[in-house]
């Protein structure tokens, strides 16, 4: 009896936390980057994430191997300014710190945590919006990111540098995590 | 007990949620680094391959001798061989090229697949790759088409040994339909063979994200023709990020695979050399 109630409780426990996390690995994250005259994008669809709504956690983080710019040349060049064998992985590890109601619309959405990026962590806040749909949590985010911040020598093009400002943007639909 | 077990339950169910995932991978088995920075290792063709949709332009120059002197700018005054090229990239296993070389006014098309990728997990611990080239003499002097025709097949077995080191062998036959029998200078009978067979060996050494060491060594095995020796290529590979240049010193300045093999005569060990430059520049559509 005393092992029985014990499971109910632990039962119980787990649904909400489980309950209410919402998972992806085929979200969309894109940067955009410009020399002179000239930019280019790199997409990729394997962006894995992961919001759980009790501890408002949330984790997401890309293979940058998966960065596609149309140009093989320039993929390779890019995973050797990256160093993707060294830090194959740009991730985000924080909390959501504005109000979210999951009965409600689009909502402005507000982070707070860690962001790593070729070997270097640091703080940083993104916006964006998160809205509760019939098969999740639509998210979509977007923020300037600065190659130096991240101790990543911009490329070359011969002599023209690659603007150390990037545009990155993120999209993907978190679906309720399985087993719940 | 009860509570302190509920407790227990409790935080553990709270760090777990708010426990990072775990990285994975997306694809364990993706390929190994490319194992050389350009399509060519100097003279002959290396494992590398275009991406889809990728066009290369490539030009490569190689001068006269460095031993013909000041006089001569060590060699930069002398008859130079240059080759333009186009190749593209149909699929990320497959190009197709075509080029234009100076000496004997030789247009060559090839093909090139990739049949194996060396992958990071060891589960293909080979890059294999097979050429293709027909080259077609147009120099004036009344050859039928057929006889124009030269041809280059090489299977290249490639591996990526560590972040610095790449060693390709490439097994290699050249044939040309038409071959001269001629005297020397000192009235000796010159006699050119049809096939050659030869296994170039090649290896890139990696100094830092801009720079490598490239040899190639492509040596003949059995008959070949007359007064011909085994090319020897040394060179330096940048790689500025859009273009890749290759500066080098070759005995050869045959600039396709089946010229390299078979026409090659001088030696680098005599002091009788070439540099030389390539430029790959890569555009995507």
């Amino acid at each position: 009896m005393r092992y029985l109630s014990l499971t109910l409780v632990l039962a119980f426990l787990a649904m909400p936390v489980s309950g209410q996390a919402f998972m992806t690995d085929s979200g969309t994250a894109e940067f955009e980057s410009s020399v002179p005259l000239h930019s280019f994008v790199g997409t990729s669809e394997v962006l894995v994430g992961r919001i759980a709504l009790p501890d408002s956690t949330v984790d997401f983080y890309l293979d940058l191997e998966t960065l596609d710019t149309g140009n093989g040349k320039r993929d390779k060049d890019m995973k050797k300014t990256l160093d993707t064998d060294e830090h194959p992985f740009a991730e985000f590890f924080g909390k959501l710190v504005s109000p979210f109601d999951p009965d409600g619309g689009q909502q402005e959405a507000r982070v707070v945590g860690s962001f790593s990026l070729h070997g270097v962590t640091r703080e940083v806040e993104v916006s964006g919006t998160l809205e509760p749909t019939a098969n999740g949590l639509q998210l979509n985010a977007a923020w300037e990111l600065s190659l130096e911040d991240y101790d990543i020598v911009p490329p070359k093009l011969l002599i023209i540098k690659v603007d150390p400002i990037q545009q990155v943007r993120i999209s993907a639909l978190l679906t309720p995590e399985s087993g719940t | 007990m009860r509570i302190a077990l509920l407790l227990f339950a409790s935080i553990l169910l709270v760090s777990q949620a708010a426990a990072q995932m775990d990285r994975q991978r997306a694809d364990p088995n993706r390929p190994v680094d490319e194992l050389f920075w350009s399509t060519a290792v100097i003279g002959t063709s290396s494992v590398t391959n275009l991406s889809a949709g990728d066009l290369n332009y490539s030009i490569k120059h190689a001068f006269g001798l460095v031993s013909s002197g000041i006089e001569n700018l060590y060699g930069v005054d002398g008859s130079a061989n240059i080759r333009f090229g186009l190749d593209y990239g149909v699929r990320d296993w497959l190009s197709v090229g075509m080029g234009r070389s100076r000496f004997d006014k030789v247009y060559d098309f090839r093909v090139k697949a990739n049949v194996l990728r060396q992958t990071v997990s060891g589960s293909s611990p080979l890059e294999v790759a097979v050429l293709g080239d027909v080259g077609i003499t147009t120099i004036k002097n009344g050859f039928s088409f057929t006889d124009r025709l030269s041809y280059a097949g090489m299977l290249m077995l490639g591996r990526r040994f560590s972040d610095r080191l790449a060693v390709q062998v490439s097994p290699t036959v050249a044939h040309f339909n038409t071959v001269f029998i001629a005297r020397d200078g000192d009235g000796n009978v010159v006699e050119e063979e049809n096939t050659h067979i030869g296994v170039a060996v090649a290896a890139n050494w990696r100094l830092n994200e801009l720079f490598a060491v490239v040899i190639e060594y492509v040596p003949v095995l059995g008959g070949r023709s007359d007064n011909t020796t085994d090319a020897v290529s040394v060179g330096v590979d940048i790689e500025t990020g859009g273009h890749v240049f290759q500066l080098f010193f070759s005995t050869s300045d045959w600039l396709t695979e089946q010229h390299m093999l078979a026409r090659n005569d001088d030696d680098f060990f005599a002091g009788d050399f070439r540099w030389g430059f390539n430029i790959h520049r890569t555009f995507a559509f």
